[in-house]
């Protein structure tokens, strides 16, 4: 009788918050191994919500030290200010002032176009409630963004603790934790781009087409993620045992699954349609791009000049060489993603650095890190062994500090 | 399993909705695309931004110039320049403005006048082996006026009539400098940063 109670409701208990209450001695007779198990899954729990806000509060302290290295200023506000830099500016810029129309203000040739909105929009609301300086506001919502990017990691990184330390150590105290940290798009992304991956993991398309929607809407390449979807989708498809052929006709016969690929790319759309109403060219985050001088070209070509910039003097790579191994390094993840069948998540990252580098090689370095599935990777990688995870964690953290002092510098391969 | 398969009403219902919802975005999507790819544009930001057929995008600037005075295009005189240059310039530097792009334009307001004017420009080239000579084709409102080969880096003076024909119907007299042999700063660049001459005076009095 007591064992046919016990095996009725363990399997129903699937995560510390099923579990029944237990007031009394006699309950825990009844489920004689709850106890630890709770206890241990709260101790993970506890460790999985604690490991980020150690790495924020680590990482805080150093990127401080860092600044207050080179300013005199003290303060958050100071700190928070001496992090922004470069296209920083633009997202403080369009969340207090929007875009502008044509012909631009001061005679500029560069329009705000360029950069996508539901980042800035969203510091905006959060201004409007909270009403302190953007830049504040804004260092505040992308800890919170990264923090919660840590969160929703743990479940794709199979609850491997040690992948999840370094991970949480990479974004929020690691090299390019300043990235993560400011008014860039970076913190969103990478949170979005992680959602979305959890949804398609759980295949939950729903939720997937909903991330997907406000990842196009934060960056250009957030609306490739489409293409994981639909991998996804076809994975599901095969091992539901549908031949490929049948799979365009599988997907129409499941509404569900068509309205999450159309609303994956619906933040770009309605972007679009905003700039038709405001500028009249609804591509004019592209067009603007040539005001930012860059121009179309072979991407082989650019990794090559890249990599051919050597140093005049010393031995340290220079700024184009750092961002060409960056687009190398980023690649050679992406085809081991898809060596790991990771097809969807292989082929946005790979198809989100060639976009960027169709162009040139600026600010490959930020793009390629803002990638999650290539961190997560990475992370997996690192911890494999304790060597590495150790010698990972150390240089994340010891780098954060120097990293942060050429970020202020304006050291040229992290803009 | 297929939407045509479903037996529970409701559920039958929230499968509708979907497809109702799915055909919604799809034409929206598509009406979006429609309007993005016809451009509702002012014609400076289509040539610009869009046809690229100039680096040069038009600005609404009007100099205030007096006939017979010489105007520096150094640092010295940054703040009388400033106000002349529409596009196509970066400075101003010690050693003049420098031109940016493949076209650069000056606009200034001058008096009616009945008679033609003499333009007396100082400018320099930008010189970068094997690239040792600029030349600057110069025009009035689209009418070509002048054209020159600079060579060397010290400045030259150059002395060309406009005839009264070229400016007579503007409100603003309007010169344009077209540069055939811009050097850019890497193999790689945009032609918005081509580097061609640096501009030192400028000067116009009536004939």
């Amino acid at each position: 009788m007591r064992k046919s109670g016990t095996d009725n409701l363990v399997p129903a208990i699937k995560s510390p918050g099923d579990a029944p209450s237990m007031k009394g001695a006699e309950q825990f007779e009844i489920f004689p191994d709850y106890g630890p198990r709770i206890n241990r899954r709260h101790m993970v729990a506890a460790a999985v919500v604690a490991v980020p806000l150690l790495f924020g509060f680590t990482g805080l302290a150093i990127r401080y030290a860092a600044v207050a290295s080179t300013l005199a200023e003290p303060g958050f506000e100071a700190y928070a200010r001496a992090l922004c830099r470069w296209d920083c500016h633009w997202y403080v810029d369009i969340s207090e002032r929007g875009y502008e129309r044509f012909p631009i203000p001061n005679q500029s040739n560069v329009g705000r176009w360029g950069f996508f909105p539901f980042y800035p929009l969203l510091v905006a609301v959060i201004r409007a409630i909270f009403p302190f300086p953007t830049i504040v506001v804004a260092t505040v919502a992308s800890l919170a963004c990264s923090y919660a990017a840590c969160l929703v990691a743990w479940p794709l990184l199979k609850k491997n603790m040690q992948a999840y330390v370094l991970y949480c150590a990479f974004l929020l105290s690691g090299p390019f934790s300043f990235h993560f940290t400011t008014f860039l798009s970076e913190p969103l992304f990478v949170l979005l781009t992680s959602s979305v991956f959890l949804a398609l993991k759980r295949s939950s398309y729903p939720a997937a087409g909903i991330s997907s929607a406000l990842l196009s809407a934060t960056r250009l390449v957030g609306v490739l993620v489409v293409f994981a979807t639909v991998i996804e989708m076809f994975q599901q498809h095969r091992k539901g045992g549908g031949s490929p052929l049948s799979f365009p006709r599988w997907v129409l016969g499941r509404p569900d699954l068509l309205v999450a690929i159309l609303i994956s790319p619906a933040g770009l759309f309605a972007y679009i349609l905003f700039l038709y109403v405001t500028v009249g060219d609804g591509f004019a985050f592209l067009h603007v791009q040539r005001a930012f001088g860059r121009v179309a070209g072979n991407p082989i070509l650019f990794l090559w000049d890249g990599l051919s910039a050597f140093p005049k003097t010393g031995w340290l790579p220079t700024a184009p060489q750092w961002s060409a191994l960056a687009a190398i390094a980023g690649l050679a993840l992406s085809v081991v993603l898809m060596a790991r069948k990771q097809y969807g998540a292989g082929i946005f990252c790979a198809i989100s650095i060639v976009v960027p580098l169709i162009t040139n090689l600026a600010s490959m370095v930020r793009y390629v890190i803002g990638l999650a599935p290539l961190i997560l990777l990475m992370a997996f990688l690192l911890s494999a062994s304790k060597l590495t995870w150790i010698a990972a964690l150390f240089l994340f953290l010891v780098a954060c500090y120097f990293m942060t002092v050429a970020w202020i510098g304006g050291y040229l391969a992290l803009v | 399993m297929l939407w045509s398969d479903v037996g529970n009403p409701y559920a039958r219902a929230i499968s509708l909705g979907c497809y109702a919802l799915a055909a919604a975005l799809a034409v929206s999507e598509i009406l979006i695309l429609a309007l993005a790819l016809h451009p509702n544009v002012h014609p400076d930001y289509r040539a610009y931004y869009i046809d690229r057929t100039t680096t040069c995008l038009n600005r609404d600037t009007v100099g205030i110039y007096s006939l017979g005075q010489t105007v520096s295009f150094r640092s010295d005189g940054a703040k009388r320049a400033s106000g002349m240059k529409v596009c196509g310039w970066s400075g101003p530097a010690a050693d003049g403005t420098h031109s940016l792009g493949e076209t650069s334009r000056l606009r200034l307001q001058i008096p009616p006048l009945r008679d033609g004017l003499k333009a007396t420009l100082q400018m320099a080239a930008v010189v970068r082996p094997p690239q040792m000579t600029q030349r600057v084709i110069i025009s009035v409102h689209g009418v070509s006026v002048h054209k020159v080969t600079l060579s060397g880096k010290q400045p030259m003076t150059v002395s060309f009539f406009i005839p009264h024909a070229a400016f007579s119907n503007a409100s603003t007299f309007e010169m344009t400098f077209d540069y055939l042999d811009g050097i850019p700063p890497s193999k790689a660049a945009s032609s918005i940063y081509k580097r061609s001459i640096k501009l030192v005076s400028f000067r116009l009095d009536a004939v």
